[in-house]
């Protein structure tokens, strides 16, 4: 099922991308514009997507997936999505702390006081490889 | 002769002790690289190029062709000891490295791997130093409709190599050439799918999307795997000599896979990958014992882990010759040449021989390097594997953003990390190869170069455009393996409608 939905995403994403194209001139094959390429692209991911979801969509095979902890994953994504907002906020240290011992818990690590110790002390050491040794502009 | 000279003046900038610090450094973060499953090549390359920016930029290439080939002499110590991959190159030497250990053998798997990747690898930079500069001569013939060949027949064997489905490969590629046609058309200075958004106007950066689909794609699935922990057998450094009948099983062995990866090496594809398994079949049809293969034959050892490090080797020719990258590894090396401001192709060899020589020069001594760091340090290794993933990984992940945003000091970049990360992660798991998206970005602008400037140049005339000498040849290969693909697929078809009638 999974294969299918992200094949079906393909198939809208080719859809929607071919549909951009027809925005810029195709051109002709003497002199070829700023279309021709992602026309063609985009055909091509079309019919590629569209003959892949016929074949999945007749077949019986089932495929067998890794087992996945999902809470997981949407605890990782969610601390992703805070880093990516809060790091001009809060500034690179605090966000990258946070971040990080956040992380550190989800990944189930036991107790309180090392994964603290961890993440501060890897902030800093982030921040003074990338600020100083590298000297950029962290927020 | 000349070569000789050549390659000596290389020696003489490799051995500069900045550059020979960079090769160190290098090949212990590719053993290291290749040792710690959950971080890939891709991934290591795309995290360490802002670490390159301060760096002189040949001794910053020679480190990340030395984390590149480094990967896959360490690739080979979890496969042995635990049966975990650290690479998908190392895959094959799971079948006979880990019953070997399971025997009491590891040592002598582990420093069979060694070696034989220490051959391997010296015959495929042998290779590279014979067979790249005539072939950069010979590009400099080259015009847009044979670098289009190139890139179309490149992705064309892409689809067919990577492993997984032939129709999800190409679907990948597709992809990645749509993705590189974002931001300012080069030929006509339009923005095309930018939506009215100036950061999309730069179009989407290789290392952006190799540090999302790779980086934070690779720490989503380790992250959330359900796993069981996993006792790693001690390795003394007198376990590693290999009894007397190892090593004459084994000799044979390290020189076919030298010969079979470097072949494998100079076409498109997940080199290093397709060697070992190949060389795995070849071993097991040579053998005078094929019933042994699976069961801790040491041929079956030695074999894929000469072969995958001799790819590596050839698959350094298209790059540094035609600028040309096959494979996820090479196209973010290439990604590491451009932002030094260095231009892989015809023209290195003649406008940077220094950097050229003393990057290939810096091969020779990496790999006896790796030789020294692998087999008195294999027990060093071993303890690295102890290394908690659950520690190990959040800072994985906060060094990727780190990184991500000192490109171009830009949030945009890490909102599409997550984006390709999360993507990564999803492709992954439904079998979709993320690989063939990376090189499909690359290529598509080239693609793109050499179709329109092509039927500039040819009046609109496709005719004349493929039946150029160069570009013939290169087609006619592209439509034999297009045309293989398609019988196949069908007959593949029709097989499975004549078991559903049976």
């Amino acid at each position: 099922m999974a294969e299918k939905i992200i094949t079906f995403f393909f198939l809208l994403g080719s859809s929607s991308y071919l549909f951009f194209a027809q925005q810029f001139a195709f051109g002709t094959l003497n002199s070829p514009k700023s279309g021709f390429l992602p026309t063609l692209s985009g055909i091509l991911a079309l019919l590629l997507s569209l003959i892949l979801l016929y074949n999945q969509l007749r077949s019986n095979k089932k495929v067998v997936l890794d087992k996945v902890n999902w809470t997981k994953f949407i605890f990782i994504i969610i601390g992703l999505l805070f880093y990516v907002s809060f790091l001009n906020i809060i500034g690179y240290f605090a966000a990258t702390f946070i971040f990080l011992f956040y992380l550190f818990k989800v990944a189930d690590t036991e107790g309180w006081l090392m994964p603290l110790l961890v993440s501060f002390s890897s902030s800093a050491i982030f921040y003074l490889i990338f600020a100083n040794y590298l000297s950029i502009p962290l927020p | 002769m000349d070569i000789l000279n050549l390659l000596l003046q290389g020696f003489l900038v490799s051995v500069i002790p900045g550059n020979l610090l960079a090769c160190t450094i290098g090949v212990i973060i590719g053993t290291l690289v290749g040792v710690l499953p959950g971080i890939d090549t891709v991934s290591a390359i795309a995290l360490l190029l802002p670490f390159s920016y301060g760096m002189d930029s040949t001794a910053a290439l020679i480190m990340f062709a030395g984390i590149y080939y480094g990967s896959k002499y360490g690739g080979s110590t979890t496969s042995i000891l635990i049966n975990v991959p650290g690479e998908a190159a190392s895959v094959v030497t799971c079948l006979d490295g880990y019953p070997m250990a399971q025997k009491g053998r590891a040592g002598a798997a582990l420093s069979v791997s060694a070696i034989g990747s220490f051959v391997a690898g010296t015959i495929g930079i042998v290779g590279l130093t014979l067979l790249a500069p005539p072939l950069a001569q010979a590009a400099l013939a080259f015009g847009p409709p044979e670098y289009f060949a190139i890139s179309l027949v490149g992705l064309i064997f892409l689809s067919k190599l990577t492993g997984t489905s032939t129709l999800k490969s190409a679907l990948m590629a597709a992809v990645g050439v749509m993705l590189s046609t974002v931001g300012l058309d080069s030929l006509s200075g339009i923005s095309r799918f930018s939506f009215g958004i100036d950061e999309l106007d730069r179009g989407f950066e290789l290392s952006i999307l190799a540090m999302g689909m790779f980086g934070i794609g690779e720490i989503l699935t380790t992250m959330t795997q359900i796993n069981t922990a996993t006792d790693i057998p001690l390795v003394k450094f007198k376990d590693l000599y290999p009894t007397r009948e190892e090593w004459r099983r084994s000799i044979v062995p390290m020189f076919r896979g030298g010969g079979v990866g470097f072949l494998v090496g100079l076409l498109p594809g997940p080199a290093a990958t397709i060697s070992s398994y190949l060389s795995y079949a070849l071993e097991k049809k040579c053998s005078k014992n094929p019933d042994e293969f699976g069961c801790g034959a040491i041929e079956g050892v030695a074999g894929p882990e000469s072969a995958n490090n001799s790819a590596i080797s050839a698959t350094m020719i298209p790059l540094l010759s035609l600028g040309l990258p096959f494979c996820g590894a090479t196209a973010i090396l290439l990604s590491g040449f451009m932002i030094h401001g260095i231009t892989p192709g015809p023209g290195l060899i003649t406008e940077q021989p220094a950097l050229f020589w003393g990057l290939i020069a810096s091969m020779y001594i990496g790999n006896v390097l790796l030789l020294i760091i692998n087999l008195p340090l294999i027990g060093v290794f071993v303890q690295l594997l102890k290394t908690p993933l659950h520690i190990l990984m959040p800072m994985v992940a906060a060094l990727t953003l780190t990184g991500a945003y000192s490109i171009n000091n830009s949030i945009f970049d890490l909102i599409w990390v997550v984006i390709f990360g999360i993507l990564g992660f999803l492709l992954r798991r439904t079998g979709f190869e993320p690989s063939p998206l990376l090189i499909g970005l690359v290529l598509g602008s080239g693609l793109e170069r050499g179709l329109t400037q092509g039927l500039i140049i040819c009046n609109g005339s496709i005719w004349a455009m493929i039946t150029r000498p160069i570009s013939a040849t290169i087609l006619s290969l592209g439509v034999i393996a297009l045309f293989y693909n398609i019988v196949r697929w069908f007959t593949k078809i029709n097989c499975a409608e004549e078991k559903v009638n049976c």
